[in-house]
C-alpha cells in the first residue's frame, strides 16, 4: 500500500512463488469481503482528512508548514474520530439486537 | 486467512483502486486550493499573491495528509489489538472489524 500513507496493518506481503497459486481456488467471497473492507478503511480515512482539515486548518495560508496549534489540533481530531466510529458501531450493534438489523437501518417493518 | 492465489487478487484490486484513488487526490487538492486562494477575476492571470498561497495551500494540504494518514495508522493499529485480545476472550461474536 505505498500511496496511502497509512500504512501497516490488513493484509502483509506479496504473494510466494508464482507456481503453486496457479492450482488455488480462489473464494471470490473471501475477495469481496476484503475488497469491501478495503474500500470502507480508504472511504473512513478521507472523511477525516477532509474533516479534521475543516475544523482545524483555516484557510488562510500564512506559510506552508503546519504550525503546533494545527498539528496538535489534527491529532486530536483523529482520535476523536475514531471514538465516535466506535460509538456509533456499538450503537447500532445495540439497535440491531433490538429491532432486526435490517429493521435497524432501513426503517422498514420486519 | 486468504491463500496465495485471493492474495495475488486482493494485490491487483488495492493496486488499481490505488491509482484511482491518486487521480481523485489530485484533482481534489486543485479544486480545494482553487477555491480557498482565488478570488480575483480582475485578470487571467495569478497575481504573485495568489501564486503564493497556491503554494502554500498545497504544502499544508499534503502535510495535513500525511500526519493524518501517521495517527489513522497507529490508531488503526491499536483498534485492531484491541478487537484481537477481545476476541481471543469471547471466540462466540462475529467478527465484523470496525463495528
Amino acid at each position: 500500500m505505498s500511496f496511502y500513507p497509512f500504512g501497516g496493518g490488513s493484509s502483509g506481503g506479496g504473494s510466494s512463488g508464482g507456481g503453486s497459486s496457479q492450482q488455488q481456488a480462489v473464494n471470490a467471497q473471501n475477495v469481496a469481503m476484503a475488497e469491501n473492507e478495503l474500500e470502507m478503511i480508504t472511504d473512513t480515512f478521507y472523511r477525516i482528512v477532509d474533516s479534521c482539515y475543516k475544523k482545524c486548518i483555516p484557510p488562510k495560508y500564512i506559510e506552508g508548514e503546519l504550525n503546533k496549534g494545527e498539528s496538535v489540533c489534527i491529532d486530536r481530531c483523529v482520535a476523536k474520530y475514531f471514538e465516535v466510529n466506535t460509538k456509533v458501531g456499538e450503537a447500532l450493534q445495540k439497535r440491531g439486537q433490538q429491532a432486526g438489523v435490517g429493521g435497524a437501518v432501513t426503517g422498514f417493518g420486519a | 486467512m486468504y491463500n496465495d492465489a485471493e492474495k495475488q487478487q486482493i494485490q491487483k484490486i488495492i493496486e488499481q483502486k490505488q491509482m484511482r484513488d491518486f487521480l481523485k487526490f489530485y484533482t481534489n487538492l486543485i479544486e480545494r486550493c482553487f477555491n480557498d486562494c482565488i478570488n480575483d477575476f480582475t485578470s487571467k492571470a495569478l497575481t504573485s499573491k495568489e501564486e503564493t498561497c497556491i503554494g502554500r495551500c498545497t504544502d499544508k494540504f499534503l502535510k495535513h495528509n500525511e500526519r493524518v494518514g501517521q495517527r489513522f495508522g497507529e490508531l488503526n493499529q491499536q483498534l485492531m489489538q484491541q478487537q484481537q485480545q477481545a476476541q481471543q476472550s469471547q471466540p462466540q461474536q462475529s467478527s465484523g472489524r470496525w463495528f
